[in-house]
């Protein structure tokens, strides 16, 4: 309960972290909501169904955000594929980050050989191009689930987040306050949790967002190609379709425009959140009166 | 438990890329005894990279001198078992250099006076803790309520350093390595906490090493005095004996660096740079190094 009251009245101090929770919030509501929004879009019938309805209608009462090429409803279809994108920003984002965190961790804390043999392999990844690869492995592997290829992403991506961390880590280690707690008879594990990961909330935010961003746009290009995971709509292949078919000459810009303001709405609000954390967690940004 | 604190023959390389050799020495076969009874202060001067700090991370048990041992009650201390360990960190306490980069800045300043209480067991309940810890505030002249619950960049730098003084008046070691612990403090608030550490050696009977470059503190605080320059002690006394008849040729450099309150005494003689090399190289340390060019 405490912990609940702190964090909200954190939130209440940033306005930037405020929107952008509440932006991401919703998002996330529309995705978790996606089959109740789709079913009552249908009203009966599966409206995304192929030819479930006249195609290229424009939007209207009927149909929000008009219809495609096939004659899907093209305001469910956002709605779908909108989950589907953060479910993959998810899945690869969770992974990279905590991958990369704990890699991150062994390596600048511990430092000396384990250090340089991390650190090596580490670069090795970032160096590696990823996309490439990317279309090389899901060609490989046909009829890949969503989960695979947020593996296959989080590969390539959790070096981001481990490099920027090490750094910190590294700088961290060496503070005085990590001297004290020794003397205190804290052991590394304690003071890696305790003293070093809480200043390092704002990167690890950071870390986390720009994997989930990478992958959701990662999907994005796959799906470009035609190599993405089998059977499921995400806001990349709308806006590929909408490319695809002309959709903007045909009056159904809905289909190129929502799905790209998604995205940017999903953009701004993590990053939001990004730059609220790094307020919160930074005290010297604060206000010297406190709370 | 009373006990000593010995360096025998402490001796710390570091790797270092562009000099000769590949590591510069920063300790250099170091040895001295600290007791704990009759508690004493023990002051250790020396220009900045003399390895006076490096000398207080040996001694906390933060850095493995490369060579030589560091000794608490006869053990050393990378070698001791846990209850000795135990006691070697509640005995061996340090007040550090500077007073921002001591505190996370993530927590409230209460964390490190409830750390040390809860480590080292000093109160059962959360009540005796709290009481604890104010006693200790009011010993080092701070307010609870003016600390408490506030976050560091709040409190000055006296109130930090302060309420690192009354985390050591909670756990009453044996020994404080102070290294440097004024250096960062304005002139008033130097004497304040010049006595509170003066007060803690006759009422609780704590022995300082005070590690510091400014010889007028040393010779506020009296005791001993060892002079250490590029990792060497190089003269070592009572406080009046070395600052009145200085043997080492560095001790008199230093005490002719000490500038005078008094307009009309003005440092007539100037102090050269080269001055300072040559003299390090009329030190044993250096016989076996290249002559510095002359001029």
């Amino acid at each position: 309960m405490r912990l609940l009251t702190a964090v909200l009245r954190t939130i209440r101090n940033s306005r930037r972290l405020a929107t952008g929770l509440v932006i991401l919030a919703l998002l996330v509501l529309v995705a978790l909501f996606s089959p109740l929004i789709v079913k009552a879009v249908g009203g009966g019938q599966d409206p995304i169904e192929l030819a479930a309805y006249d195609k290229w209608q424009v939007p209207g009462p009927q149909h929000l955000l008009g219809t495609d090429q096939f004659g899907r409803d093209v305001f469910a279809m956002v709605v779908k594929a909108l989950a589907v994108s953060l479910q993959i920003g998810a899945i690869a984002g969770v992974i990279s980050t905590v991958v990369g965190v704990i890699v991150a961790f062994v390596a600048g804390y511990k430092g000396g050989w384990i250090d340089n043999v991390l650190s090596t392999f580490t670069g090795i990844l970032l160096v590696i191009p990823t996309f490439p690869l990317l279309i090389a492995l899901s060609a490989y592997a046909k009829n890949v689930s969503l989960f695979q290829v947020g593996v296959m992403i989080s590969i390539f991506s959790w070096p981001f987040a481990a490099k920027t961390i090490r750094s910190q880590v590294l700088s961290l280690r060496t503070r005085p306050y990590v001297d004290l707690a020794r003397v205190s008879k804290a052991r590394d594990i304690e003071i890696i949790v305790t003293e070093l990961l809480p200043n390092l909330l704002p990167f690890i935010g950071v870390g986390f967002a720009s994997s989930a961003l990478g992958a959701i746009f990662g999907l994005v290009g796959l799906e470009i190609i035609g190599l993405g995971p089998g059977g499921v709509i995400d806001l990349g292949q709308i806006i590929f379709n909408a490319i695809g078919t002309g959709a903007l000459t045909l009056g159904a810009w809905p289909m190129f425009v929502v799905p790209i303001a998604l995205l940017t709405l999903l953009f701004a609000a993590l990053n939001m959140v990004n730059i609220g954390l790094e307020e919160v967690y930074n005290p010297r940004l604060r206000g010297v009166a406190g709370e | 438990m009373k006990s000593e604190l010995e360096l025998r023959g402490v001796q710390q390389r570091f790797h270092a890329r562009g000099v000769a050799d590949g590591y510069v020495t920063a300790v250099d076969d170091v040895s001295f005894k600290l007791l704990a009874s009759p508690p004493q202060i023990v002051s250790l001067v020396g220009q900045s990279g003399s390895g006076k700090s490096t000398i207080a991370r040996n001694v906390l048990g933060l850095q493995k001198p490369t060579a030589g041992s560091v000794l608490y009650g006869g053990k050393d201390i990378f070698k001791l078992s846990r209850s000795e360990y135990d006691a070697y960190r509640r005995d061996v306490q340090p007040v550090f250099q500077d007073p921002y980069a001591i505190f996370n800045p993530f927590y409230r300043v209460d964390r490190v006076l409830w750390k040390a209480v809860k480590k080292f067991k000093l109160a059962s309940t959360r009540e005796a803790g709290l009481k604890l810890i104010e006693e200790s505030l009011q010993a080092v002249r701070l307010e609870p309520e003016n600390v408490l619950g506030r976050y560091p960049h709040q409190l000055s730098g006296g109130q930090r350093q302060r309420i690192m003084l009354a985390r050591v008046h909670m756990l009453r070691p044996s020994f404080i390595i102070a290294d440097e612990p004024v250096s960062m403090l304005d002139a008033q608030v130097r004497k304040h906490f010049l006595d509170i550490l003066l007060d803690f050696q006759r009422e609780h009977g704590m022995t300082t090493l005070f590690i510091t470059h400014d010889l007028s503190t040393v010779y506020y605080l009296g005791g001993e005095v060892m002079v250490i320059t590029k990792g060497q002690i190089v003269e070592r006394g009572p406080v009046a004996t070395v600052m009145h008849e200085p043997t080492h040729p560095y001790t008199k450099l230093l005490l002719d660096s000490i500038p005078s309150p008094d307009p009309d005494q003005r440092w007539t003689t100037r102090i050269q740079v080269d001055e300072l090399e040559r003299l390090d190289d009329n030190t044993p340390a250096d016989t076996t190094k290249p002559e510095a060019p002359v001029l």
